[in-house]
């Protein structure tokens, strides 16, 4: 027994250290070979799974028409189970083994922020769809691009001119997950509110995620008096939060943050969330009756017959659509593409998205920063759907680009 | 018997340096991670292995370790080979007084007290975001050999393999002096090891005050050879994991330690192609493990070495 | 003004503190009987809350759900006592602890591939309107939790005082040898603590389900429930209930004191004070190992 354990051990070494250094084929004439990297295990799963099958959707889409100037995409997909550390070593495995011709990051913040000085080194272009952190576009570096996702200042902007606005708020409670996204929202938010509309929230409130009970939160809220709440956190978080708010009898309208405008919070929340109003990166979200998004989830099932529940999410289509944006910087390459001229395909891109599902994005020579639009969409009838309303405050954040 | 070791040992680090140069930097990037592991297990072992004391805040003393070598190399420009040690010594200083109230407890009571230390360490690494970057997390200037001397990425691993290969023959030699024998009879039976006249107290504040120090070694050369660390990487999964590398190696043993995180190391990269699949995939071989092999690798290296070396005992 | 605030909040931190109290319960009982420490205790907590939203799925009345979620955790509870535990009895102590953690591992993980991180909602018992009294609201699944907190010590103390099997695994508990000597199978007693503590695992999660909702991350339980254990004095069934009580309230007034970032800790510290000075904890007996 002891023998055979022994024999399974070293099989175990031979095995892991050939893991580590097999080299896969190089890029063959007839494909580009595309690096994706993002958590598919662990509490982020949601993000890298969905945009893995987003961003796997897109290419399969673009290889049955022809592909790219006659080229295949070929994505060979990595995770990096929300860790910098992990990230990194998917980085330097798709680059260095796998030598593929560009990365891109379906994934978190402080991950993609663990490859960045790696990435800058080697030059290898990357396109960060979902991450927020900023060093992806500030200092500006020229392989280093952000698609789908907008800068936290940027969604400073827009919230602080819908609240003061939209709600004609003057008294305005911050309810704020510890996490990193939720913070970054909160700050940017609260300095837009005292730079532009000379607004100081009345208090700052915290909660962590995980936590399952927010009374002590949602009394201090009510006791402020606020004309509105502002709530930045996650999805679980929330749920809970709208029903007990509903519970204390909360008359306030709740305004929420990127990450809680998603299917899930509907559902969960139990009818809590009705009136709930917030911004998304898309015009529509899937689940909406709109036909345009009816025809995309359509497409997506019959690729994935076999989804859970809440899936195709956002982050399907945040990846589908900054797979075309990808896509479409390597047709602009020419047919023999190398990271300079893929790097100048996308800099010319002006307002280019694949269809009304995505939100458009635009580079220059200066900035990376692809994305500056935010929609805002309201619950109703058990749905995000559209509200009427368009930021007409100039956006400051390409000030430091000049 | 030193020369026998001392050969082996020339030979696994001039074949660790020469698969890092050969097989390139991603292969070495995991092996440098492994030999993190390593040294974090030993000192775990340590405290755990011998002593019986079930520590859950060991990742907390490798953050102490990384975040402050990391702010030494970037604020007070110390070369690596000051601001590592100057990180492992604060950690080992704040494990002593961890340890001071500490040591008096046992068993789960002493588990919850490392949990909550944990947790305030956490913590105090979120809100202090001035300093430690906060749950954005910190990126690391890269290491000096001297003001202006920056390490090439081959030389980061060449410090993590010296480090390694330090950790264990300090570790080695800590178990054959009279504190390992100390901590061994500390193990086996408390109360027959007082009535032997060792303070107990004593051994228990020098157990946490190493195994800190060997966690905040590794803290400081992990920083550097990942280049950005947040909190996240020093919470509670942290703490676990190292568990794992000594239980499934086979506590109290120095091999044991090495054992277990080389192995624990590579079960991720080994579990690629298993994709999202790959969490459950190590629940199950980590049961499979306790199940099969409930007191560790250790035991097949034993054997290993009992049968090559003839009947001879082979204490690792 | 002053007097309903606080109520309130009470009544948020009872709530709260009643599936602390569960947890910790589960958590005392096989580490009284057989010195086990079982650190996938809050993946049972996730199991539950996922049987009960499967379960309500089939239209079942909330009663059956109830008693079939008691019913296959215990019957879950006894398998891995006998397939994963006995095996490795006589493995360190360690062993046993990370086997425990790798079962938990693995719910957290099938239950993740299986649905994903989609917080699902379930209905409460009586729906989900909150009551008025006194000036205070209260949602009636929160009241619902605590009865049945309640009800669950009651019911087990007197198990414990009066049951045959309850008396046995109090002797087994005491010493293995005598209990032996004196016709007791060891063995069965053992499966009998996990079955239970498995059940109340999983009555956690499905009494807890329709307030927090289902995801995978409800095992995250386990660590209040852990401190409320010890603040018990990890040896007693009142003192974890008591213990998750007090996690719960104190928690919930942290919250209002010292704001959520350090809310998490006040429980430590409570505990490490209480340490300090009663090592034993509220209720505890001496077991403490301190040299």
């Amino acid at each position: 027994m002891k023998r055979l354990l022994l024999w399974a051990a070293s099989a175990y070494l031979v095995l892991t250290a050939t893991a580590a250094s097999a080299q896969t084929a190089s890029v063959a004439t007839d494909q580009i070979l595309i690096g994706a990297f993002g958590p598919i295990s662990g509490p982020a799963a949601f993000l890298g799974l969905a945009g893995r099958d987003g961003a796997a959707l897109a290419f399969k889409e673009i290889n049955a028409l022809g592909g790219v100037n006659g080229r295949k995409i070929q994505m060979q997909f990595e995770d990096d189970a929300h860790s910098p550390v992990r990230a990194l070593a998917a980085v330097k495995k798709l680059v260095e083994q796998d030598k593929v011709f560009m990365l891109m990051s379906v994934g978190g913040s402080n991950a993609t922020a663990g490859t960045i000085g790696y990435v800058k080194e080697r030059g290898t272009p990357m396109y960060v769809s979902i991450a927020s952190a900023p060093e992806v576009t500030y200092p500006f570096a020229r392989n280093l691009f952000r698609g789908a996702t907008t800068e936290a200042a940027r969604y400073g902007e827009v919230y602080a001119e819908f609240l003061a606005s939209h709600y004609k708020a003057k008294r305005i409670v911050l309810m704020t997950s510890r996490d990193e996204y939720s913070r970054n929202e909160g700050d940017a938010t609260v300095t837009k509110l005292k730079a532009w509309f000379s607004i100081e929230p009345e208090s700052r409130l915290e909660f962590n995620n995980g936590d399952k009970d927010f009374t002590s939160q949602l009394i201090a809220a009510q006791r402020a008096n606020p004309d509105v709440i502002a709530v930045f956190g996650s999805p679980p978080e929330a749920a809970i939060a709208l029903k007990q708010a509903r519970d204390l009898g909360l008359k306030q309208p709740i305004f929420v943050g990127s990450a809680i405008v998603d299917q899930g919070v509907i559902a969960a929340s139990k009818g809590a969330a009705e009136g709930v109003k917030g911004f998304a990166l898309i015009p529509m979200l899937p689940g909406s009756k709109h036909p345009d998004m009816q025809k995309w989830e359509a497409a997506w099932r019959r690729e994935y017959p076999n989804a859970r529940a809440g899936r195709p999410s956002i982050f399907d289509a945040l990846a589908y659509a900054d797979a075309y944006v990808v896509v479409e910087g390597l047709r602009r390459a020419g047919p023999q593409p190398t990271p300079e001229s893929f790097i100048r395909g996308l800099e010319g891109l002006q307002n280019y998205r694949v269809g009304p599902v995505a939100s458009p994005r635009s580079f220059t020579a200066k900035h990376h920063i692809g994305n500056l639009t935010l929609s805002p969409v309201e619950v109703r009838d058990g749905n995000w759907e559209p509200v009427q309303w368009s930021s007409t405050h100039p956006t400051e954040i390409l000030k430091r680009y000049k | 018997m030193f020369e026998q070791r001392f050969v082996w040992s020339a030979i696994v680090v001039a074949a660790l340096l020469l698969a890092g140069a050969v097989l390139g930097s991603y292969p070495a990037y995991m092996i440098g991670l492994a030999m993190v592991n390593v040294i974090a297990a030993i000192g775990l072992n340590l405290l755990v292995g011998n002593s019986g004391q079930i520590s859950l805040c060991h990742s907390s003393f490798m953050a102490i370790g990384a975040y402050s070598a990391a702010l030494l190399a970037a604020y007070a420009r110390l070369p690596f080979w000051l601001a590592i040690p100057c990180g492992t010594a604060l950690a080992a200083g704040v494990g002593a007084l961890l340890a001071l109230p500490a040591r008096r407890l046992g068993g789960v009571y002493l588990a919850l007290a490392t949990l909550g230390f944990m947790q305030i360490v956490q913590i105090a690494l979120e809100e202090w975001s001035s300093v430690t970057g906060g749950v954005r997390g910190l990126k690391i200037p890269k290491p000096e050999l001297w003001p202006g001397a920056v390490l090439t990425p081959f030389a980061v691993y060449g410090v993590v393999v010296a480090g390694c290969v330090l950790a264990v023959w300090t570790a080695h030699n800590l178990m054959h002096s009279r504190l390992g024998r100390e901590l061994n009879a500390l193990r086996l039976s408390p109360h027959a090891a007082q009535a032997l006249g060792i303070s107990l107290a004593r051994i228990k504040l020098t157990a946490f005050t190493l195994s800190a120090a060997y966690a905040g070694f590794a803290g400081g050369l992990f920083a550097q050879l990942v280049g950005f660390i947040d909190p996240n990487e020093f919470g509670i999964s942290a703490a676990v994991r190292q568990l794992t590398f000594i239980v499934v190696g086979g506590v109290g043993s120095l091999a044991g330690a090495v054992l277990g995180a080389v192995v624990l190391s590579g079960l991720p990269e080994l579990l690629r192609p298993v994709r999202e699949y790959n969490d459950l995939v190590f629940a199950l071989v980590l049961l499979a493990f306790m199940l099969f092999l409930p007191h560790g690798l250790v035991v097949l290296w034993r054997a290993a070495l009992a049968g090559r070396l003839g009947r001879r005992e082979a204490v690792a | 003004m002053g007097a309903t605030f606080y109520l309130q909040l009470a009544i948020a931190g009872l709530a709260v503190g009643a599936v602390y109290a569960l947890v910790a319960v589960a958590i005392v009982i096989p580490y009284k009987a057989s010195g086990v420490l079982n650190f996938g205790q809050g993946e049972l907590a996730t199991m539950g809350a996922y049987a009960a939203f499967v379960l309500a799925s089939f239209q079942l009345p909330y009663g059956v759900a109830f008693a079939l979620v008691l019913l296959g955790g215990a019957v879950f509870g006894m398998v891995i006592e006998r397939l994963l535990i006995r095996p490795i009895a006589n493995a360190p102590a360690f062993t046993l602890v990370i086997a425990t953690f790798a079962i938990g591992l693995a719910i957290k993980s099938a239950v993740s591939v299986r649905w994903g991180d989609t917080v699902f909602s379930v209905e409460g018992p009586f729906g989900d309107d909150p009551l008025l009294f006194a000036g205070l609201r209260a949602n009636p699944t929160s009241l619902w939790i605590v009865f049945c907190t309640v009800a669950v010590t009651a019911l087990l103390t007197l198990f414990f005082r009066y049951a045959r099997t309850g008396m046995a695994m109090r002797a087994v508990a005491l010493n293995p040898e005598a209990a032996t000597l004196m016709g007791i199978r060891v063995h069965a007693t053992y499966r009998w603590a996990w079955a239970i503590s498995a059940a109340i695992g999983a009555l956690a999660g499905l009494l807890v389900a329709p307030v927090v909702g289902v995801n995978p991350e409800v095992g995250q339980l386990i660590l209040r429930g852990l401190v409320a254990a010890v603040l018990g004095g990890f040896t007693s069934i009142a003192g974890a209930v008591v213990g998750g009580f007090a996690v719960g309230l104190i928690e919930t007034f942290a919250s209002v004191a010292v704001g959520s970032t350090f809310k998490n800790l006040v429980p430590f510290i409570v505990l490490l004070l209480l340490l300090a000075f009663r090592p034993y904890g509220l209720f505890g007996t001496r077991e403490v190992h301190r040299v």
